[in-house]
This record gives structure tokens, sequence and C-alpha cells, in this order.
């Protein structure tokens, strides 16, 4: 069967107009609110696990709790890679859509570099898993969407704990969600990172509690306006 | 003829009691605007409150006692007033003296027939010595056959508003959220302390939480008058020049909990109701001020009898005359400032009586209005409005709810705060802690929210110093905890809480002094007993109003001191809250699969399990099984657990948590395994491939995935750190599709070109790797629960329905048929297959569910080993067995006893359907030992008293147990 037939849909229903982008069926609708909520799933999420003060660790040097746009050992890899340090010795690697491939193949290419020889015995153990079908992805962006994040988020997402930059795995809307603070040209802006199946239950949650913060659906671009990785190849 | 009084006026009141304009009244003249009144139609203006309103048009009478259904009128004019609890809408017990009045608001009396002005439960005054103290316990007792009747007695009386029905709930009208908050400082009250500590706080560069339970900042400046309206605008401008102070009026503190967890509800908001504000407070600043404290008397209840702030609150803000002819009993300036405003605006005051030169009020005269009042001089006096200035209560609450014992101070007559025991998280400022000048006041304040802006400050650097996402660049040394700023004096008060008759001490419950009382004489000699014989305090004020009084009458009547006699407890929350600020936007998360927009356009019956919605059928279920023995189906099964499992050791942790041996799976197999909890108790089972030398992929239960991942992690991190595997959570990574029937293999052929498919190269219980209708990095699985030929698709999530819709196009002339959990749950039984959860419980060992072929004692130690190794040698546990009804049609409920003996439970069905296939039921049951051999009859106890006989057949499986079908 032809492979051009295959759309990949992600777990969140596109806001109508529905077009095609990258392979994956998106919102096409464009919006010029101030605080905006984006489906970004398309972009590929590729999951490292590997000691906490192992190679690896070093060779990526974003720590837990950190985020890094500028990983030099992962140049080539993809223009525009997002590495999160997701949690002890965890890391998230976002790229643009369909570039999980090459950045699942750069990662086991920088494991066995990081550690030569690795075997069952004596190698640090590094885990590459593709997770792109795996999670849904969002992005709220705008000056009141910590305000709007307060409202489903215990943590404190003020700049002063958690600036420009930060990540944590938390509870939204009581949904176990990875939060990374990643500003777009100096506007807030958070990435929402949770488990495919309940990736439509958060965006509607993020929508119902911003109502009167006026949050409004905006569609999936490649035209980079905030600053999203451009698609590299088509999965 | 003369109309019945309580029938509705159309016609619109007058406002007669309207002051002419006051300098700092609150309402907007220039926006009138008219609502209802127990039907009838009323004037008021923006800004009023729903008492002010109706005040002003010269109601007053707003509500019946809780009890004994007395006319109650405004005694504080207050968020806290007792006595005008009302229905607006549909929404009850409202507070009428704080919620403004808007268009068309209808507004009611509660828990009146037929009438506010006519009620006929005031009959209850008439069995009054039946209602006494305790007569919860002493009442309704017995026989207790006549309970039920009781009841209904009972409810008629119960107090408070109604709520709607479900029917008529309009769940768009109302809305509750909530929200978080971490404020560097939270200050729970808005009066000039509070302000002050804001403003200096916000200036030492802390974020601040300013929580004020009015609907404006300011406290008591709000009625203050000439001296301090200049001072009033200064702190309100600054503070709405202050970007880092954030203000919530209209809000309330609720509570104080560990680490500074603050609740506040919120109000006012023009897109909900309620909000429930949870505050993370560094530090918290209580600035409650004080609250004026009723004074106990014959009549203190009847409607005109009023607190000195009431009054003031009335005339300065609200415009209205509180009464025409006043009678002022005063210990204190501000009983002074109440005769100044009363006069001012023409009220005559007939009479002041000062307590602080040995003045007192014995009684008033009146039942539904004040008429007149007799002094302790024997005089009486006519007057309608009685005034009483006599003392304060410091809201000691939230300190309380935080370690402090209030201490009593005879010499200012109130409980204070003893604030050298708060936590270093905690302050106070302001009239709760003491009194003074204005300037006293705000510089009190001032200093206390610059010490709070410093302890918050090391706060913050010590939760920075611990939190990975400042970037570990925060000095986390210990600093020293700055001083609390010097306490503030108190001025003099004597000593006033009851008169020398007996009046009414809690206004919500409708408890007298005389009712302590005798609680006292009948042994309940403490506060905290009297409290709870009497339910004093425990009303919807909650005891601001009647503490202090409660204790004094209690010292009084037992003869102990005040001090001796302590307060009651103050716990959470500080006021009454909804259920709905507590209950908040609905927020239960749904797990869907990638298929679950096609199975709601194919007509697919929902079935919630777990968090998941599964398609339960789509019509016909029996249909879809026949689909599935005879043809092909498709069945969504995404929410089965897939764990990818990485490393060296993986064989290592399969041979622990599985029951069965693992050393030896080659890469492309398949194995079936059970888990067993350390007690030997089934916890999970599923089938787990190996794809590569290391790599692994596991299946669960649905039900089972997130225990199963907990359960391996914590083997790992806790038991063996030093083995090397990583487990990844990739259950909705993919979609996964089961396609089973004897024509399974035809399908999956067309839309999987580069896998052969044939049995000898793909035989069952094993794995492959490909793709599926063009789509790549898909994973198969040769297995069969359902009992057919059968392959389970394990695709990328994003392609779910790509592949599904190619599956049923490709399948159409093979009468390709989707079929739910519930064809499938028939075809597994079928097949004699058990669900974990569904066949075993809490207490199925691993042989009591078919498996003792599986458990593999002779290996090394596994979980639950010990405990299966003991049941192997020496119980003699319930099997799983299989039933045949002896008539066919028989279906037994699942959870029916198998008995002997008549009553005697040997077992019980564990799956019971009727089988398209076979025509008749099958059944699955946990038996007592001796009775599951096979051809064994058993007696089934049916639901409906029926007895069902039936026999243990031979194995589990009624369909093609040789497994013919499944391996072909």
């Amino acid at each position: 069967m032809d492979d051009t037939t295959a759309v990949a849909r992600s777990a969140i229903s596109p806001a109508p107009p529905e077009t095609v982008v990258a392979g994956w069926a998106v919102s096409g609708r464009r919006s010029t609110g101030a605080l905006t909520l984006t489906d970004v799933s398309p972009l590929a999420k590729v999951a490292v696990r590997a000691g906490v003060d192992g190679a690896m660790s070093r060779a990526l040097d974003v720590p837990f709790g950190r985020i890094s746009r500028d990983v030099g050992a992962l140049d080539g890899a993809d223009a525009g890679l997002l590495v999160v340090g997701s949690g002890p010795g965890e890391w998230l690697v976002l790229g643009a859509p369909g570039a999980q491939a090459t950045i699942s193949e750069r990662l086991g290419r920088l494991a066995e570099r990081s550690t030569p020889g690795a075997s069952a015995d004596s190698g640090e153990l590094v885990t590459v898993v593709d997770l792109t079908h795996g999670r849904a992805l969002m992005r709220l962006t705008g000056p009141a969407a910590a305000d709007l994040l307060a409202r489903e988020c215990a943590v404190d997402l003020t700049d002063a704990a958690c600036p420009d930059g930060s990540a944590l795995r938390t509870a939204v809307a009581g949904l176990a969600t990875d939060i990374v603070r990643d500003d777009r040209d100096g506007t807030p802006s958070y990435l929402l990172h949770c488990e495919r199946s309940s990736g439509q239950y958060l965006f509607d949650a993020l929508l119902d509690a911003g109502t009167d913060l006026g949050v409004d659906v905006d569609g999936f671009t490649l035209t980079d306006p905030r600053g999203e990785p451009r698609a590299t190849a088509h999965s | 003829m003369t109309p019945p009084r309580w029938r509705p006026s159309a016609a619109p009141s007058t406002m007669s009691m309207r002051l002419e304009r006051q300098p700092d009244e609150v309402i907007d003249r220039d926006a009138p605007l008219t609502f209802t009144w127990n039907g009838r139609t009323f004037p008021a203006y923006a800004g009023d409150t729903i008492a002010s309103a109706l005040a002003a048009c010269g109601v007053r009478v707003f509500s019946r006692s809780f009890k004994y259904h007395r006319p109650r009128g405004l005694l504080t004019a207050s968020y806290l007033d007792p006595g005008c609890m009302v229905q607006v809408d549909d929404e009850p017990n409202v507070r009428g003296a704080h919620r403004l009045v808007e268009p068309g608001m209808r507004v009611s009396s509660q828990d009146t027939w037929p009438s506010l002005e006519v009620d006929v439960k005031a009959a209850n005054q008439l069995v009054g010595r039946f209602l006494s103290a305790g007569f919860y316990y002493k009442t309704f007792m017995g026989p207790s056959r006549l309970w039920p009747a009781y009841e209904k007695v009972l409810e008629r009386f119960a107090h408070g508003g109604e709520i709607p029905d479900l029917e008529s709930y309009d769940r768009r009208r109302h809305h509750y959220d909530k929200r978080h908050a971490h404020p560097d400082v939270l200050v729970a009250g808005g009066g000039p302390a509070g302000m002050a500590a804001a403003l200096a706080a916000a200036e030492a560069g802390a974020t601040v939480l300013l929580v004020e339970e009015e609907h404006a900042l300011g406290g008591h400046l709000r009625w203050g008058g000439d001296d301090v309206r200049s001072a009033l605008a200064e702190l309100r401008r600054q503070i709405e020049g202050t970007a880092a102070i954030e203000v919530l009026t209209d809000s309330v503190v609720l509570g104080r909990y560990d680490d500074n967890w603050v609740s506040v509800v919120q109000r006012g908001l023009p897109t909900v109701d309620e909000r429930l504000v949870k505050a993370r407070a560094k530090t918290l600043v209580v600035a409650a001020g004080l609250v004026e404290r009723p004074y106990v008397f014959a009549g203190n209840d009847v409607p005109g009898v009023m607190l000195s702030t009431a009054v003031r609150r009335l005339i300065e803000l609200h415009a209205v005359s509180p009464g025409r002819r006043a009678v002022v009993l005063r210990a204190n300036p501000d009983g002074d400032a109440a005769v100044a405003a009363l006069r001012r605006v023409g009220v005559e005051v007939v009479h002041v009586e000062d307590a602080r030169r040995g003045g007192d009020i014995v009684r008033v005269r009146g039942r539904d209005r004040v008429r007149g009042v007799h002094l302790a001089d024997g005089r009486r006096v006519a007057c309608d409005l009685v005034v009483t200035a006599t003392g304060w209560t410091a809201p000691v609450s939230l300190l309380t709810m935080a370690g402090v014992v209030p201490v009593y101070d005879a010499r200012a007559a109130r409980f204070r705060p003893d604030t050298t025991q708060l936590p270093d998280n905690i302050l106070a400022t302001g009239g709760v802690v003491g009194d003074g000048t204005l300037d006293e006041l705000i510089a009190h304040g001032e200093a206390t929210g610059r010490v709070a802006a410093t302890r918050s400050a090391v706060v913050g650097r010590r939760w920075r110093a611990a939190s990975p996402t400042a970037g570990g660049q925060v000095d986390s040394a210990a600093e020293p905890c700055e001083a609390s700023p010097p306490a503030l004096p108190v001025d003099p008060h004597p000593e006033l809480f009851r008169a020398r008759t007996h009046g009414i001490v809690d206004f919500s419950e409708d408890v007298s002094s005389s009712d302590l009382v005798t609680a006292v004489a009948e042994g309940y000699a403490s506060a905290e007993l009297a409290k709870r014989y009497t339910t004093a305090t425990m009303g919807p004020v909650q005891g601001k109003l009647e503490t202090v009084n409660v204790v004094a009458i209690v010292a009084e009547a037992t003869g102990r001191s005040i001090q001796q006699t302590g307060t009651t407890t103050w716990r959470p929350p500080y006021a009454p809250v909804t259920l709905g600020a507590l209950a908040g936007p609905e927020r239960e998360p749904v797990r869907r699969s990638p298929l679950q927009a096609w199975h709601e356009q194919h007509g697919a019956t929902p079935l919630v399990a777990g968090a998941w919605v599964r398609p339960d059928h789509y019509g016909d279920p029996a249909a879809e099984v026949r689909a599935v023995r005879d043809g092909v189906g498709l069945i969504d099964v995404t929410p089965i657990g897939k764990l990818e499992l990485h490393g060296p050791d993986v064989p290592r942790l399969l041979n622990l948590v599985y029951v069965n041996r693992w050393s030896k799976l080659a890469i492309g197999r398949v194995r079936y395994g059970v888990m067993c909890a350390e007690d030997g108790v089934v916890l999970d089972d599923g089938v787990t491939a190996r794809l590569a030398e290391h790599s692994y992929l596991m299946t669960t239960t649905s039900s089972g995935a997130a225990t199963v991942w907990e359960w391996l992690e914590s083997w790992l991190q806790t038991e063996h750190p030093e083995w090397q595997v990583h487990v990844t959570a990739v259950t909705t990574a993919y979609a996964s599709i089961n396609v089973a029937g004897p024509r399974s293999r035809e399908l999956v052929r067309r839309v999987v070109p580069d896998v052969d498919l044939d049995p000898e190269a793909f035989p069952y219980m094993h794995v492959r790797t490909g793709s599926i209708a063009g789509v790549a990095d898909c994973v198969l699985w040769r297995i069969g629960f359902t009992g057919e030929l059968s392959y389970e698709l394990h695709v990328p999530a994003g392609y779910g329905l790509h592949v599904w819709e190619s599956l049923m196009a490709a399948g159409s002339d093979l009468g390709v048929r989707a079929f739910g959990v519930e064809a499938q749950r028939i075809l597994r039984l079928e097949k004699g297959h058990l669900i974990v959860g569904q066949d075993t419980d809490g207490l199925t060992r691993a042989g009591s569910a078919g498996l003792d072929g599986l458990v593999k004692l002779d290996k090394e130690d596994f979980a639950g080993r010990p405990e299966l190794v003991w049941q192997d040698r020496v119980a003699d546990p319930p099997r799983l067995v299989a039933l045949r009804t002896s008539d066919p049609t028989v279906v037994p409920v699942e959870g029916s006893q198998i008995v002997t003996d008549g009553s005697h439970i040997r077992g019980r069905i564990t799956s019971s359907r009727m089988s398209p296939t076979l025509g008749r039921s099958v059944v699955l049951a946990q038996l007592d030992a001796p009775l599951a051999d096979a051809g064994s009859k058993v007696t089934i106890a049916m639901v409906d008293g029926r007895r069902a006989s039936a026999v243990v057949t031979e194995g589990l499986a009624q369909v093609d147990p040789e497994g013919e079908r499944l391996h072909g």
C-alpha cells in the first residue's frame, strides 16, 4: 500500500479548518489572540534514558529541570532541536515533524561514542525510544499563560520559580504532565507533554480553564512564526 | 376583602429610610435598579447589599431564627450578620448583609411558611421547653420504630434554603473553578494594618496577595468619617499603584494549613460563582482586625437591636437610617462614634446608657420590632432601635490553626493571641493583636510587612536552591529569621458579656445563655462540651460573634475564670464554604484510543474501563462473536499496557517478576507470563516478546498497566539497582488492533506485504516487525485471547485510524466486522481464558487460577515463590473451573454463590455468559478443591433465590479445547 496515503493524526482533534502538514492532520486555524493553545503533537519526540552522571549525561549536558536548544553533541541531527532534562537520567529531545528517526539514529551514535564498546557487563546502558506517537504535545503562549496554568497546576510557574528554560513533571488538571518553559520572543510560553490517550482531555481542560482569559486555539504551522522547528522529512 | 398579609404586591416600595448623600457612601445613585423580595419589587442602588436595600425601604425582618423561628433583623450589617441569610434565585444561604444586590435578583426568606411575617413554625416558641439545650439528645429517641416518622417531621423543620433539584439546576449558569497562587506574602485582612503590611512587603520586593472579606479595602476606616478619609484614600491609591500587590476583595481566607497552605474563596468574579484559591504563601500576615461582640440580654435578638458598627455601616456606607428613635448602650469610643453618627443623620438618640459608668440594659420590649427598652435602673424608654457597643473579639482563627492558644486579657476584655508562639512563617498585625491610633496601626503594619518580606525572601531562596528548574545558582546558606515587630498596646475595656437577664448567645443556632447554664448544670461544664451539647458556635457565623460570650457564660456558671475556661477550638473553614467551591470544575482525566472517533461514528456503546473509554459493542455482541468464529473481526485493544524493556538484564527481571521461565526466550518469540505479588496472589498477566538482543515488549492487562510499571520500577530501583534495565511505558505509543478469526491471516496478508505470514514462517506465539498498510515500525504478534487464529497489530498511534480503516476496507469482501469488549469477553470465556481481577480476586494465588502448570517452583527465587511453595505443599486451595449448567439457558449472575447443604458457601461464579457459539451458557467459577474435579456436581444459589445445578467440566475451554483454531 502506498505510504503517501497514510496521514498521521494527533490525539487532539484539529480545530477546523483541518489541513495536512508534514503528513499530519492538523488545524489550519490562525489566531491573533493574546493567549493561544496549539497542538504541536506532530513534533518528533525521542526519549533518552542513561546514567545520571554517565557519559551520555555529560555529552548532552542538559541538567534535570532545564532545557537547551544548543546541544553541540547533537549537531547535524536537525535544526532547532530542543533537549529537555525531564528527569534524573532522563531526557526528551524534540525536533521537527519527521525527524524522529534521524534524532534516534544520532542519539544512538552518540551513545556509541560516549560509551565505546558498551556491553552487557561494562558499558553504560543508554535507551533511546521514539515517543512521537506516544505523547501529546501542546504549546500555550501568551502573557497570561502562567495565570491559566495556575488554574490547573499547583506548582509555581511564575518567573521566579520557573524561569524560561525550566522543565518539570507535575499534575495538570489531575493528569501527569511534563511542563517546559520555552518562551517565544520574550512572550511566556509553555510546552505541555502528556500521554497521548489523555491529550484531548488536557487540551479541553486548558481551553475550559482559560475561557475568561480569552485562550484561543491556534493551528499548527511550519512557517515558524513562533520559532517552531521546520519539517525535515515525511515520516 | 382584605388580602392575606403575605400576598405579594406588585407595587414597588419606596426608600423611606434612605438618607441624603453621605460622604463615604458606596452606593451609586446614578445606577438605580429593582429586585424582588418575597415576590415584591423593591428599588435599590448599585452598591447596595440585599440587606441595605431592604433596610432602606423599611424592612426590618429578614429571617426567622433556627429553632424558635423568632423574627430576626440586622445585627452586624456585615459578612458575619446571622440575621439575614436569604435565598437568591436557586442559591440558598446567601449572606444578605454582604451580597450585593443585582438587577432582577429574586430574593426570598428561607424556611418560613406561609410567609416571613406570619411563620407558622414560630409555634416552636410555644413548645420551647422541649427544645432546650441538647434536645437533640433527649427527644425523638424512641421508640425506634417511629424514627421514620420523626425524620419526616424533622426534615420539615430543617433550617436553610432550598437547593434546586437536578432537573432544574442550570449547570450553565453556575460555574466554580480553582486557582493556585504562590505569593511571597499573603495578607489576610484589608484594613489599615493589612494594607500597610502589604505595601511595605511589596516595597521590600515581595509579591503580595491581599485578601479582604468586604467588597472594598479599608476595614473600619470605611465608615470612620472625616478623620480617616484621606488616610484611607492614600492607602488605596498606593495599593492600586503597586503592581506587586494583587487584591482579592469579597474573598474569605478559609484556613491555614501546614507550610502556609492557605485556602481562599473568592466571589464577585464576572465568569464564575466562586473560585477556590489555593495559596502557598511563604509568609502569612494575619490582619483580621476586631469583630464587635454582641451583648447578651433579654430580647437582644429582636429586630432593631444592632451593634454600633452595624449602625455606622448602614449610615456611612449605604446611607440608610437604622431607625428613628435610638437607645445606645456604649462602653467604648466606637459607641460614642455611633451616637454621633446617629445624631448627625437626624436619628433621635433618646437615651445613652454608658456602661463605663455602670449603666446597663435589662430587656428589650417587642416581638417583631423593638418597641422599647428596660434599663438597669428601672426606667423604660420607648424606641425602635437599640445599639450596643460593649466589646470586641479578636478573630484569632487563622492563628489558632497554626497552633496558637489565645490568652484571655481581662484588662482588654478579650482573648488575644500569644504571638511569641507563632511559627516563623506567620505574623500578625492590627486589631487582632492590639490597639492603637491609626498611625500606630499603620506603623505596626508596615513593620510587620517588612519582616514578612524578609522572611519570605529567605524561604524563597531555600526553595529555589532545592529546585532543579532554578539551575542550581541560588545560595542556600541558612539565614537568621528577622524578629517580629514589638507588640501593639491594648486599650482597657470593661468586661461586658451578659446583663442580669438571659438572652441569645448564638444567633445562628438559637442558643441562649440559659441553654448554656442548663448544659453546665447537666454536667457539660467545659466550653468544648457545652458547645457540642448546645451547638453554640457551630452555625454559619462559626463563633466569630459568640465564642467569647459562650466562654464567659460557662465560666460564670461553673465559677471558674474565663482564662481557666478557655476557648473552643477554631478549625478550618473560617466560614462555611459551598460544595461547588470545594469541588471546582469537573476534572477527571479520560483516556481515548486513536480509534475512538471511529467507534463513535459506528454506533459503539461506550464502556468506561478505568480512565479508558472503550467500545463495549456495536449493537449486537452475539453477532460480533459469530463474525469472529466464522470469519474475521477487529477489536481495538489499545488500552492493554505496553512496556518497552531494554537492557542486558531484562531476562533476570522477567524471571523475577513472572512465575515461569524466561532465560531462553529467543528473539522473535512471545511467551505468556503471570505475575504474583509477594503473597503469591495473582497480580497481572500478559505476553512478552523478544524483539532484539536486549529489547523486549511486555504487555499487561489494561487495568494493570500502571501497577505493573510501578512493580517493575520498584524491583529495579529498590532491590536491583545494579541491573541494567530501562523500562519505558509505550502503551499509547501504539494503536493496538487484534485481528481475530479463521480468515484473519487472509486479511492481514492483504495489508502486510513484507512479512511472511505462513504458519510455518510465523507460527503461534511469535512476533514480527514490519509495515502495515504502508506504516512502518509496526509490531505483529501471533497470539489469541479469543481462541481463534489471530494477529495483534501494534501500530504507531498516529496511524492507528489509517491502519484500522485499511483493514476494514481490505476485508470488506471477507465480512470483516468490528467487535467490542463484550464480544471479546464472550469469546475468551468460551475458550476458558481467565481475566485477572475478574476470575481472580485479592486472595487468588496462582494455583487457584488454573496456572499450576505455569509456575516453576524449581527456578531461582521469584516474587511470590515462598507463598506458592507453601500453597503447593500444604494448602488445598480453591480452583478455577468451568461449569456446565444442567439447564443450558441458565446464566448465573457473576458473583452467584456455589453452595452445599443448602447454604454452605463453597465457591462463586466469576464469569458467565450465554455462548452464541455453543447455544448454552459458559461459566467459570472459583470452587473449593474437593468439589473441583471434573464431573463434580454443584449447586448454584441464584440471586432470585432459585437453585441451579451444574457440573464441573474437563478443562476450562468449551470451544476448541485442543487449540486447533488458535494454532492454525
